[in-house]
């Protein structure tokens, strides 16, 4: 059957995914995932980690989701460790946003001063 | 099985030591990687390097390779019967590769099977359901569509070559926008659930109206008197054309916000539009008109700059 507009998942700020659903689409081990927010790379919804099911019931921002497979893409094709991944999460995170406060910028110049 | 020669893929000596490997590799992957060379044949050397490294940087896949001693590259050969069991550790003699015709399967996937395979001593379990391929495509939309959605041909690679998906993108999507379409990727393997799509949105530039997320802007041209005493102006919108109240005494810069005419947010609302003013002049004046802009100046003690000599005269005080 063709998919339809609400089969799509919105990867933004709207949405959540919990910490089994981002492991398994960004091919990161459960420790992996730990280890991205020790760093400080990777930011949980909540702070607090409830004990003892602990990691498992940790939420995140579906934003998450596109620059933390582009991470994991890097670290498989050149091999990279994991915090060295959780420095490029850093970069294509800050990248993301600077391009977005560009495009706010562009948007609301008036023409003349565009060109 | 075509053999393939990976120690020359990564031009190492076959008795190179894992930093060599390592090394060589990230040299080439560097060179190579899709990213960072706009080369038409990189991706296929990217990929070349990638598959040689996956093997010889994990030595029990090393070590199976080096089974197979030295080949002319794209030879084809009979693997070693100890093969067949291998990919499973079982001991099912139906698992691993048991009964399968080599002749179909790529070396890189049974090389790959190995590590997938591997488990824990004494947990013995058949390699586990693989998961499909993800796949991942661009797509550059009009605001129009953004706006109301929109049905899609997207290109795909799959196993079998290029196919065309039909998707339904949703109303509401934005500049950079991703999106996941959950199972419709490539199909798993040993019972793994499909991959899935993820489609990211580019907005192609529109004639008329820039967008941040789900604002728009629009440059809104005003003559030096219609920003002075204010007018009536109709205005586009995505939808029909309104009446905007540009006050009077609007200067330049100024955003007139048109309240939920800007883009569907996808979850039932709307961003604004902003008419973006800057004052525009004639390129000439007739007699009368020049009459009249002198009679202004006359009679007008608006200084532009004033704010500008009181500041020059107030930084000037503060350095005597």
């Amino acid at each position: 059957m063709k998919p339809q507009p609400n089969d799509w998942i919105w990867l933004d700020s709207q949405e959540t995914v919990s910490s089994v659903e981002l492991s398994e689409v960004c091919g990161l081990s459960p420790a992996d995932l730990e280890e991205l927010v020790d760093y400080g790379a990777l930011v949980p919804i909540s702070d607090a980690r409830p004990e003892p099911l602990g990691e498992a019931r940790l939420r995140y921002s579906a934003e998450w989701v596109p620059p933390l497979r582009v991470a994991v893409k890097l670290r498989q094709d050149f091999d990279l460790d994991l915090f060295t991944v959780a420095m490029v999460l850093g970069y294509l995170t800050r990248i993301e946003s600077l391009e977005r406060q560009l495009n706010a910028l562009k948007a609301r110049l008036p023409g003349p001063l565009r060109s | 099985m075509k053999y393939k020669d990976y120690y020359a893929a990564l031009g190492v000596p076959r008795d190179a030591d894992l930093a060599e490997v390592k090394k060589a590799y990230r040299k080439l992957a560097r060179q190579h990687h899709p990213d960072m060379s706009k080369a038409s044949d990189a991706e296929a050397r990217f990929k070349d390097a990638a598959e040689a490294y996956a093997t010889l940087k994990d030595p029990e896949k090393r070590a199976a390779y080096d089974e197979l001693g030295r080949h002319p590259a794209g030879e084809e050969f009979a693997p070693p019967p100890q093969w067949r069991s291998r990919g499973d550790t079982s001991g099912d003699p139906s698992g691993g590769f048991a009964g399968q015709d080599f002749g179909d399967l790529d070396l890189a996937d049974f090389l790959a099977s190995l590590g997938r395979g591997r488990r824990p001593a004494g947990h013995g379990a058949a390699p586990g359901p693989i998961p499909g391929r993800d796949f991942e495509t661009s797509v550059r939309i009009s605001l129009e569509d953004a706006h109301r959605g929109a049905t899609l041909n997207i290109e795909v690679d799959d196993q079998d070559g290029a196919r065309t998906l039909q998707v339904t993108v949703p109303p509401g999507v934005n500049e950079g926008q991703k999106l996941r379409l959950k199972g419709k990727g490539g199909p798993g393997f040993a019972g793994g659930a499909r991959g899935d799509i993820y489609l990211h949105i580019l907005l192609a530039p529109h004639p008329v109206f820039r967008a941040d997320r789900h604002d728009l802007y629009f440059d809104l041209a005003l003559a030096p008197w219609e920003a002075a005493l204010g007018a009536e102006i109709e205005v586009p919108t995505l939808d029909e054309p309104v009446l905007l109240t540009v006050p009077a005494l609007t200067h330049s810069t100024r955003k007139l916000r048109l309240r939920g005419r800007g883009l569907a947010n996808g979850r039932g609302g709307r961003g604004d539009l902003y008419a973006v003013v800057h004052i525009d002049m004639p390129t000439s004046l007739s007699e009368r008109e020049r009459e009249l802009y002198q009679e202004l100046a006359r009679v007008s003690s608006f200084n532009p700059r004033a704010s500008t000599a009181q500041k020059e005269h107030t930084d000037e005080a503060a350095t005597q």
